[in-house]
């Protein structure tokens, strides 16, 4: 996973997205933009997550977010 | 009252796609949960290890008589794996009442999930409203389900990762101008 630079924005904007790298063991991995935002922009990602993941179940057929779709996806993979 | 442990019977089978209905009427109350740690934790990382273990313990899980009993034991292991990892990085102490707040709540009623039809015309709506690029973007992201980086999504349109992000922000930006234009306030459905 790269790291989208130093815009602030950017980095709200990837932290808030569903994804996220497992690592060699199966654990699910922070983003690397956690780390580069104050908490100022960590909680203004986790409130942009918020209402995206309301939108995305919205507009999804099922009613799941792209955050339940990567769980069962991996559950469906055997990774759960 | 949605009660999810209506799930209950056929999570103790298995079956996958009765927790993506436990999952849609969960998640928002589970990660709401969570509020109080987004300075000092990966919530969305969070999430997704506490639903992969509430899929693990389904089949054993008893309920207790109140409802939601299985969101409420998923916000508990959401609680112990938050108060873990912040003994891990030895960060600022947890927030106790909120967590007293977010098992409240979950017994009180877990959310629709994303059944309401009239929020789904609205937003296809608005969807549809959106330029080029960004919707182009958003397209990326809700076809992936959470499972690819933006940096593929972004190669996939041509983009440099940092514009697929701008045209990303841009997106749900106008989405929620669209939304609040049609009177929809996702922060009032939220809490």
């Amino acid at each position: 996973m790269g790291n989208p630079g130093k815009d602030r924005e950017a980095l709200i904007e990837a932290l808030a997205g569903a994804y996220r790298a497992r690592d060699p063991h199966g654990v699910i991995s922070s983003h690397p933009a956690f780390h580069d935002l104050d908490d100022e922009g960590r909680i203004e990602a986790f409130e942009a997550a918020e209402r995206l993941r309301r939108i995305e179940a919205a507009l999804d057929p099922q009613g799941l977010s792209t955050t339940a779709r990567a769980v069962l996806a991996r559950i469906r993979a055997g990774g759960g | 009252m949605l009660d999810l442990d209506d799930h209950l019977t056929l999570l103790a089978a298995g079956d996958e796609d009765a927790f993506g209905r436990w999952l849609a009427g969960a998640e928002p109350r589970l990660r709401g949960s969570l509020r109080s740690y987004a300075a000092r934790l990966d919530t969305e990382a969070l999430v997704q290890e506490v639903l992969l273990r509430v899929w693990q313990v389904a089949p054993r899980h008893l309920p207790d008589g109140r409802p939601n009993s299985l969101l409420r034991l998923a916000v508990r292991i959401a609680r112990n794996l938050a108060i873990d990892e912040i003994r891990r990085v030895r960060a600022e102490p947890m927030d106790e009442d909120g967590m007293e707040r977010a098992l409240a709540a979950a017994e009180t009623g877990a959310f629709r999930g994303g059944s309401d039809p009239l929020l789904r015309r609205i937003l296809a709506e608005c969807e549809e409203k959106l330029p080029g690029k960004p919707r182009e973007a958003l397209a990326q992201r809700l076809a992936s389900g959470g499972g690819e980086p933006d940096e593929i999504l972004a190669e996939r349109l041509g983009m440099r990762l940092n514009t697929f992000l701008q045209n990303f922000t841009r997106a749900r930006k106008l989405l929620a101008e669209c939304l609040e234009k049609n009177r929809v306030d996702l922060a009032a459905e939220l809490s």
